[in-house]
């Protein structure tokens, strides 16, 4: 009977952690995900239209992740990725199906922003690839957030 | 003698031009896609607007012809509701398209009352009401922004049938090796069969219609590096043409 209370005791509480640990990641992400709206915001201005979407996550110091994306030629678009932790380095690059560099020479990185520019050559899946180069954190919260004109 | 604010100058282009150059060699030229494939996320699907601006920019399209009046079946099941809203939705951006507001208007009821028949009538009356505004107002951009949060809103109810069908009917009528390409979307087709598969209603005959479907469009578009042919252009719009009217009626 001990067991099975001890049991229930720990699962309970693993499952409150969960249930309050759940709001507290989603909220990290979110503050990422105004960062990257923050560096968005001038290109607004040049006509691009900004999607109310954002894709994130976290990586550790030296980790990437990709994000597999439809792009259409006629289009152009920037992708802006930021982060919440201040002192980190982020960097976003843009890859077309065969691997290959697709991105303008004007996309930048400014510590915990980022962003890199694209006029697709081809209609296709294109690959955005999100760094972490460096952080003072175990895991940086990451997203990344794109529009198009 | 080089002057001090001259010297000054060249040392700034000089540490910027290094600076570049530095960034540029950081980042590789080249990438192995497939060691990627433990790391990549699905495929994002894109906005209508995407579509459409790509489509904008191959010239004059006339999208009158394009507007569809006819309704729909009035259907009971959600799956079928479902379907169907994604199609109303889809008409929605042709309507905006033609700047024909009094379409757009109708969408926008119609949006309502098939959203409310799935049960997510709540979160669609805002922006059922916004459509039906700014179309009022004419005010092409903001039905836009709003058909685009609507299809957010109920995203589990699109499918991509339609918009290949617009495409396609488009590309069909002006051909243009420009407009074939928008076409190919291997990628994002292979993500639909995979989400369709999923689906509990998967069973459901116009949901094998759309499998099948789309096993039938695949080797068209999927076709490398290489131009999409008229002659496939045809027949991916005959294929969804069928599906289309296939999900608008009854079986």
């Amino acid at each position: 009977m001990n067991a099975f209370v001890k049991t229930l005791l720990c699962t309970s509480s693993l499952l409150a952690a969960l249930v309050v640990l759940q709001p507290a990641i989603l909220a990290s992400v979110d503050d990422a995900q105004s960062f990257a709206l923050q560096a968005a915001e001038p290109y607004v201005k040049e006509g691009f239209q900004v999607r109310e979407d954002y894709w994130g996550g976290d990586l550790g110091s030296g980790e990437k992740k990709a994000v597999r994306q439809q792009l259409f030629k006629g289009n152009e678009y920037w992708f802006w990725l930021g982060t919440e932790v201040d002192r980190a380095k982020v960097s976003v690059h843009i890859y077309d199906s065969d691997g290959k560099l697709a991105e303008e020479t004007d996309g930048w990185e400014k510590g915990h922003f980022a962003a890199a520019h694209v006029i697709p050559k081809t209609t296709g899946s294109y690959f955005i690839i999100v760094s972490v180069e460096e952080s003072p954190e175990e895991r940086t919260h990451w997203a990344l957030v794109y529009g198009f004109r | 003698m080089i002057p001090f604010n001259k010297y000054l100058k060249l040392t700034a282009v000089a540490l910027i031009g290094l600076t570049l150059c530095a960034q540029g060699a950081r980042t590789p030229q080249h990438i192995d896609i497939k060691q990627l494939s433990k790391t990549v996320e699905d495929v994002v699907v894109p906005l209508p607007n995407e579509i459409f601006g790509a489509l904008n920019k191959l010239g004059a399209v006339n999208w009158k012809e394009h507007v569809r009046s006819d309704k729909g079946t009035n259907f009971t099941e959600r799956p079928r509701i479902a379907l169907l809203l994604g199609t109303v939705i889809a008409d929605g951006f042709v309507a905006v398209q033609a700047e024909d507001a009094a379409s757009v208007k109708e969408i926008g009821q119609r949006v309502l009352a098939l959203a409310k028949g799935i049960g997510v009538g709540n979160s669609i009356t805002p922006h059922a009401k916004a459509i039906i505004e700014a179309a009022d107002k004419r005010n092409w951009e903001a039905v836009r922004q709003e058909l685009d949060r609507t299809q957010n809103s109920v995203q589990q109810a699109m499918n991509e049938v339609h918009d290949e069908k617009l495409l396609t009917s488009v590309v069909t009528k002006h051909f243009s090796a420009d407009g074939a390409e928008l076409l190919h979307q291997p990628d994002l087709l292979s993500y639909f069969q995979t989400r369709l598969e999923a689906m509990p209603e998967f069973k459901l005959p116009i949901i094998r219609e759309i499998e099948d479907a789309l096993v039938q469009v695949k080797p068209l578009i999927d076709v490398g590096n290489a131009r999409i042919p008229q002659e496939s252009v045809r027949k991916i719009n005959e294929i969804t043409t069928r599906l289309g009217y296939g999900i608008v009626t009854r079986d």
